[in-house]
């Protein structure tokens, strides 16, 4: 799609503009007066205008710099006392950072030694567990809304989606304590599966598969609004075409539009695991708050049983000590130091991944 | 351009208000209190019937927990903090512990395991993770694998039970394996009230409701026993400042300290100080 091809004649803007700035006036000044002097010779409420929504957004930026900065600073006594094996294995992580409580406002160097592997596993595993179960899922009913639903059926169910996708966090986690949780360990979770980790861990129900299986009814609703808003948007003459070739319904569209819109199905998934990962208070009170490493040898449903911690929760699990203690303070700041690195992350990886797909772009 | 400017003329004043209102706010005196989610209940009910009495004085109440309370006092972000643990050599110097209240830790079961009594080496079985059965347990009625529900560290309650009940031994599971840790007394509940093979320890006041709670020692877990001295589980809330508690701060302290509705609320659910 040409971009000059929509666009209204250049003409058109100009002309609209009051009197007393006629279209030779501008043009004149970019000529021999270079652009800064026309931009001088603009009329002064767009300058204002300009200024003032150029501030607003430098602001944004300096946010985003300020914070990055702030979270690394702090972070880095921990960094560079641990070095890369911050993210290995080693002792408990809940007990080294318990233990930090109580250390002094001098921490000497062993004062900071943490080992963040179950943090970083739990993180992984409960994202990645909820993206399997969200991505297949919003994929299918968004279909299912833009092009096989009548349309009041669409209307009713959009409207819900964008209702559940604006619901606060903490009364999934309410949903999921007083519900879930308890069902897990009372109904699912056997005495046998129970007795063969004892000296291991704790069966109690807060497990990592309840916290995905919420995180996956928290981000679906995303999903699916972004991607069923893309779907809308592919033009019909595509579909038409290949329904006009006399393929039926379904092949047409996982052929034409769910390929046009590849890249919003990237920058979908790419929102939705940010928005896992950062997850904290609803994980803090469903996963067992438990830095253990679940083990698929276990059996696949004892390990969907077993508790977790991710970086975001422990966070919150710790906030408590916070402000008492450097060590522990600069433990959690490079726990969100991490987190806002894998956000940046996420947004250049999608926009990388975006990038060889846009030619089959339907919408930009 | 008329309306946009009336709106920018309504937003700068919005804006103008919102700045300058919590300052006029602010002239009567504020108490800011936070800390420990245990003697949360009583420091409300006392500051409510305080502000009552004294119309000039206004609090701002949090929870959080004993570290909370105690590192914010400590910074000053707050004017007292609530504390339900003795104070520790790891405290940062220069707070002034004010008792004002006593009350007792209950080691508590669900209701559908109604546990008449534990001795002090059972109790301290069961937290350290060497009894891992209900069936070892004589009176018990739940079955299978004990599930210890504990607090985070930075709990005073946890810090109590640990010195009162379980002599000085840390709460821990099964081959030091790792057991569930709530943030807060009521979560602590909570997770206990849903699940019939779980076991923990909570204060009088969680405690008197939606769980059984466990005579140790032969003694009782009551307000009664606690109060006549015969139960082991007692401790003490402090309110904390740092330095010597002045102005709104004093005046408050010194009311729960001397008072007779204050010692009247604190003798509902808690033991007043003698």
């Amino acid at each position: 799609m040409d971009r000059t091809q929509i666009a209204p004649p250049i003409k058109a803007p100009l002309a609209s503009l009051p009197a007393q700035t006629p279209p030779s006036r501008l043009a004149r000044g970019r000529v021999d007066g270079g652009p800064l002097l026309a931009r001088l010779r603009r009329p002064w409420s767009d300058r204002l205008a300009n200024l003032a929504l150029g501030t607003t957004s430098l602001l944004t930026c300096l946010t985003v710099g300020a914070m990055v900065a702030l979270v690394a600073v702090r972070a880095w006594p921990t960094l560079t006392h641990n070095g890369l094996a911050w993210l290995g294995s080693g002792g408990e992580v809940d007990r080294q950072i318990e233990g930090m409580v109580a250390t002094s406002n001098h921490p000497s160097a062993s004062a900071y030694h943490v080992r963040a592997w179950p943090l970083l596993y739990g993180t992984l595993l409960s994202t990645g567990l909820a993206l399997a179960v969200a991505v297949p899922f919003s994929l299918l009913s968004s279909i299912f809304i833009v092009e096989f639903a009548p349309k009041l059926v669409r209307k009713v169910i959009s409207l819900l989606v964008r209702l559940l996708a604006s619901v606060p966090s903490v009364i999934y986690g309410l949903v999921g304590i007083m519900v879930l949780v308890p069902f897990v360990g009372n109904h699912l979770v056997t005495i046998p599966e129970k007795r063969s980790l004892i000296g291991t861990v704790e069966l109690t129900g807060a497990s990592v598969g309840v916290a995905a299986l919420i995180l996956a009814v928290m981000i679906t609703p995303i999903m699916v609004a972004l991607i069923s808003d893309a779907l809308a948007a592919v033009p019909n003459a595509w579909r038409e075409g290949a329904l006009a070739l006399g393929v039926h319904k379904l092949r047409a569209t996982l052929a034409v539009s769910l390929r046009a819109i590849r890249p919003a199905i990237v920058a979908a998934t790419a929102l939705a695991c940010a928005r896992a990962l950062g997850e904290a208070v609803m994980i803090s009170m469903v996963s067992g708050s438990t830095s253990f490493a679940p083990n698929i040898s276990h059996g696949p449903l004892t390990f969907l049983a077993e508790p977790v911690r991710t970086f975001a929760s422990s966070i919150v699990d710790n906030h408590e000590g916070f402000g008492g203690a450097p060590a522990l303070d600069s433990t959690l700041y490079s726990f969100a130091l991490l987190l806002l690195f894998s956000a940046i992350v996420l947004s250049i990886g999608a926009y990388l991944i975006k990038l060889p797909l846009r030619r089959y772009q339907a919408v930009r | 351009m008329q309306p946009t400017r009336r709106v920018a003329a309504l937003l700068a004043a919005t804006f103008t208000l919102s700045i300058t209102l919590p300052a006029v706010a602010l002239a009567s005196s504020t108490l800011s209190i936070s800390g420990a989610t245990a003697s949360f209940p009583l420091v409300s009910l006392l500051t409510q019937r305080y502000a009552k009495l004294n119309k000039k004085v206004k609090f701002k109440l949090s929870q959080g927990g004993t570290q909370v309370g105690i590192n914010e006092v400590a910074a000053g972000r707050v004017s007292v903090a609530d504390v339900s643990r003795d104070p520790l050599p790891a405290d940062p110097a220069g707070l002034v512990f004010y008792p004002i209240a006593k009350y007792y830790l209950c080691v508590v079961t669900n209701k559908s395991n109604p546990l008449a009594n534990l001795t002090q080496a059972q109790v301290e079985a069961i937290f350290t993770g060497k009894v891992t059965e209900w069936r070892g347990v004589p009176g018990a009625s739940a079955n299978g694998p004990i599930d210890v529900i504990s607090r985070n560290a930075a709990a005073g309650t946890l810090s109590n039970f640990q010195t009162l009940l379980i002599g000085g031994k840390k709460v821990s599971g099964p081959k030091g394996a790792p057991i569930a840790e709530k943030p807060s007394e009521g979560l602590q509940r909570q997770a206990i009230e849903k699940d019939p093979n779980a076991i923990g320890f909570l204060s009088g006041y969680f405690a008197s409701q939606g769980v059984n709670d466990v005579g140790f020692g032969g003694v009782g877990c009551t307000l009664a026993n606690a109060d006549s001295g015969q139960y082991a589980g007692v401790a003490r809330f402090y309110e904390v400042t740092k330095g010597k508690a002045k102005g709104a701060a004093a005046s408050f302290i010194n009311w729960i300290d001397s008072s007779r509705s204050a010692k009247q609320i604190i003798s509902t659910q808690w033991i007043a100080l003698k």
